[in-house]
């Protein structure tokens, strides 16, 4: 057989739709490869030089989706044993950690809440409250959602809060271009009242969770009362970020309007119809009641006794409560929950630990300054803003609990190297990991607001960048002015 | 075309009536640009009793990206609340444009409601058949799938489809913003089996452009889109064009040959036009005279197509009209 033709045959055989299909796979385990053949950077560990290629190898996989998400927290592990030379059963020990517990509870959480049709109840709450008048309407679906969402995460007030906006828009019309702009405020109005709200309380969002984890892991030395302030609770927390959040609600409903126009400025037919639909549901149920508890049960339970038994432990004690009372059912709750999620944060954040165990966090935060210095953001509001303009660029690509799991100990590493607060520095990446408004996919709730079909790609990006440039001014606010009045 | 060898569920007399029937599959996503490609649809498949199947493709609901909460949580919520799930408004309103076309005329029309469990999404497949007692079927799916264009290209496997349309708002992306993520029609005009008509701005009064080089490609082309346009009355223009001028007989040459070739059918040329220079940037001016362009495509795979960046790539992803590769 001539060259030619073994080329040829070989051509015919190889499925090269599969390889276009996972080129970004490909292209991230040769930069893998070429990293870990590089000469020793100086200041890196051998150990810490394997860990950041395999961070490097995640963000690109994480950020290109060249395989199902999970894939890559099946490398991590594998690589941690394979490449690193870990025990097998200490990998898998580190993958469960109280953060991780949280999220897992949450989620079990969100779809018993989302299961006890609540959301009809809502809606008549806020079409009591705020009237008929579009910008009324809009305003209260954002503070209720904000509300909720700032306990119970974005996910879930999103899918609670989906249909009462798509029904306020099909009840106005049902020619979707006659209410294009309305259903941009409508939908929006939930997606980013709950994704302000989400950095109100640690239950808020995965990534407040981490970031709590990672404090505690990197600078808590039980025998120093000096460190103990890097227990954050959940009460800390709260003080911290949900004035942040109340303050932003006015410029959600503001700034929607200033984009959108609505086509439709009073919504007096739809919400005649809507109060018809919601008053046929009756009076409340013994089970709404006992809902409706169990969630202030669960509530009190973060504030009061997270501090000793973990948050992680008090939200799966909730999803426990939801399911001995018989109000969920196992299935409900296997099914609505994604687990490759639960093992993808796990595996992130065990990789963050590593990060800063083997030097290399230190390593990239050093390196990172240096660059900064130049623009003289190395240090006080100039590393601040660079480091939420950072947060907020990554966080735009991949999930925001990842996000903060990637970048969140290279940021503390700076903090420390930069003589900062990593107390600030870390409430900075958490709370820039949620301003994620420029596409689909940057936070839970627009991407369930966008599964309705009424929104294009191209909507997030219209009204994201103002959103995102009012947070970040917020934010830098309250960290300039609001924080070191509680000692921070 | 590749051969379609038959999809599951299928009897051997429905594969057989299925490769019979010119199949046209159009693609709705609910803008202007899809109902016009809808009507140009309507228009080819009058006149052989075509089977007309509307897609519309809802991505696959999963919750990696909506925080671990499956959408499909979100999405039973809304069902609950009446709600229809995104897109049968849009079949629907395709399916009245294609009542008001005459398409679904008689009284012979039987129903068929068939639903398919798809892994990972518990609301699956869903499709409304009507079929007539010739055996002309008009199909409206809601089909589920990892990404659009994958949706696109799976269907062809339940096909087969002699032609896919779409409708597309603008010229494509550079080869590099392609390389990144690519358009859905782009992927599907890259390895989409068939022919396959993305429509900008279609309208219907100007007749195709047939583009021919003389190969027996061309020949075999330019039959093919004769038959097509004479269906709908659509009148037939051809171009060729010279890399310079010591080729322009050469390309006349051509020109001739593909008429001969569509009169001996019985089909009327109306213009034949021979241009000199860069055949991609001389197919495209000429373009926007007519209702579509119309170029061969050789048999590379999908992959050789976007490398070797074809002339018939070329004029589809830059057109400022609509363009059919014939395949």
């Amino acid at each position: 057989m001539t060259g030619l033709k073994r080329v040829t045959t070989l051509g015919a055989w190889l499925n090269l739709y599969f390889f276009w299909e996972k080129k970004w796979f490909f292209i991230a385990m040769i930069i893998g490869a070429l990293m870990l053949h590089m000469p020793l950077p100086q200041g890196l560990s051998p150990e810490g030089l394997i860990i950041l290629t395999m961070s490097v190898v995640s963000v690109i996989l994480f950020v290109t989706e060249p395989v199902p998400l999970p894939t890559v927290a099946l490398l991590i592990i594998i690589g941690q044993v394979m490449l690193m030379g870990h025990d097998s059963s200490e990998v898998a020990k580190s993958l469960v950690t109280d953060s991780v517990l949280f999220i897992a509870g949450s989620l079990m959480l969100a779809v018993a809440v989302v299961k006890q049709k609540l959301d009809k109840r809502l809606a008549w709450l806020i079409v009591r409250m705020t009237g008929t008048k579009t910008w009324r309407v809009c305003f209260g679906i954002t503070v209720v959602s904000g509300l909720l969402a700032s306990f119970v995460g974005e996910h879930t007030v999103a899918a609670m809060m989906l249909p009462v906006g798509i029904t306020l828009i099909s009840l106005t019309s049902d020619d979707p271009k006659k209410v294009r702009n309305l259903a941009a405020v409508v939908l929006f109005s939930i997606a980013y009242g709950a994704s302000v709200a989400g950095i109100g309380t640690p239950s808020g969002g995965a990534r407040n969770a981490i970031m709590i984890g990672y404090w505690k892991e990197f600078f808590f030395d039980p025998t120093n009362p000096e460190t103990f302030k890097f227990i954050v609770s959940y009460v800390d927390w709260m003080i911290h970020a949900y004035p942040m959040f109340l303050i932003q609600v006015p410029f959600v409903t503001f700034i929607l309007f200033w984009t959108f126009r609505p086509e439709y400025r009073d919504l007096s037919r739809a919400v005649v119809k809507l109060r018809k639909t919601i008053e046929e549901e009756g009076p409340m149920k013994a089970a709404d009641w006992m809902s409706i508890l169990i969630f202030f049960l669960v509530l009190l339970g973060w504030v009061l006794i997270s501090g000793e038994i973990g948050m992680g432990t008090v939200a799966i004690a909730g999803a426990a409560m939801f399911l001995v009372a018989g109000l969920v059912r196992w299935e409900d709750i296997n099914s609505g929950v994604n687990w490759g999620v639960i093992l993808l944060y796990a595996a992130a954040i065990s990789l963050g630990l590593q990060m800063k165990e083997t030097g290399a966090a230190l390593w990239v935060a050093e390196a990172f300054l240096e660059t900064l210095a130049p623009l003289g953001a190395s240090e006080g509001f100039g590393l601040w803003a660079a480091v939420s303009v950072l947060t907020t660029g990554v966080t735009n690509t991949m999930s925001n609990g990842a996000a903060v799991a990637v970048l969140g100990p290279i940021v503390l590493k700076m903090s420390v190297v930069a003589n900062e607060s990593p107390i600030i520095l870390g409430y900075i990446t958490a709370i820039s990991s949620s301003f994620a408004y420029l596409t689909v996919v940057g936070t839970p709730a627009c991407t369930i607001v966008y599964a309705s079909g009424y929104l294009k790609t191209t909507d997030f990006l219209k009204v994201g960048w103002k959103m995102a440039i009012a947070s970040t001014i917020i934010m830098l606010v309250a960290a300039k002015v609001y924080w070191p009045l509680l000692g921070v | 075309m590749v051969e379609w060898k038959g999809a599951p569920g299928l009897s051997d007399e429905e594969i057989t009536a299925r490769k019979k029937h010119f199949r046209i599959l159009v693609c709705i996503d609910g803008s202007d640009e899809c109902y016009q490609s809808l009507k140009y649809a309507a228009r080819l498949g009058g006149g052989v009793d075509a089977d007309i199947v509307l897609l519309f493709v809802r991505p696959v609901d999963q919750g990696l990206r909506s925080g671990g909460l499956q959408v499909r949580v979100a999405r039973e919520n809304m069902l609950k609340w009446g709600l229809e799930l995104p897109g049968i408004k849009y079949l629907k309103k395709g399916f009245d444009i294609l009542g008001e076309l005459g398409m679904m005329d008689g009284k012979d029309w039987s129903e068929h409601v068939v639903h398919t469990d798809v892994d990972g999404d518990p609301l699956g497949d869903n499709k409304t058949e009507y079929v007539n007692a010739k055996g002309k079927m008009v199909v409206l799916k809601l089909k589920v799938a990892p990404d659009i264009a994958t949706g696109i290209l799976e269907q062809w496997e339940l096909g087969p489809y002699d032609l896919i349309l779409f409708g597309t708002s603008g010229r494509w992306k550079g080869p590099m913003r392609s390389f990144w993520d690519p358009a859905v029609a782009q992927k599907v005009a890259i390895h989409a089996p068939c022919s396959v008509l993305v429509a900008r701005d279609l309208d219907v009064g100007h007749g195709h452009l047939i583009c021919t080089d003389g190969s027996d490609k061309a020949m075999k082309m330019a039959r093919w889109d004769g038959e097509i346009a004479s269906h709908c009355n659509c009148p037939v223009s051809l171009i060729s064009v010279a890399l310079d001028v010591e080729a322009e007989d050469e390309a006349k040459a051509n020109v001739d040959k593909t008429k001969k070739v569509l009169v001996d059918m019985g089909i009327e040329v109306k213009e034949t036009i021979v241009k000199v220079g860069n055949p991609v940037n001389e197919i495209i001016e000429a373009g926007p005279n007519y209702s579509l362009i119309v170029v061969a495509e050789s048999r590379k795979t999908g992959l050789r197509r976007f490398f070797m960046e074809s002339i018939a790539y070329k004029v589809i992803g830059n057109a400022h009209n609509s363009v059919m590769i014939v395949r």
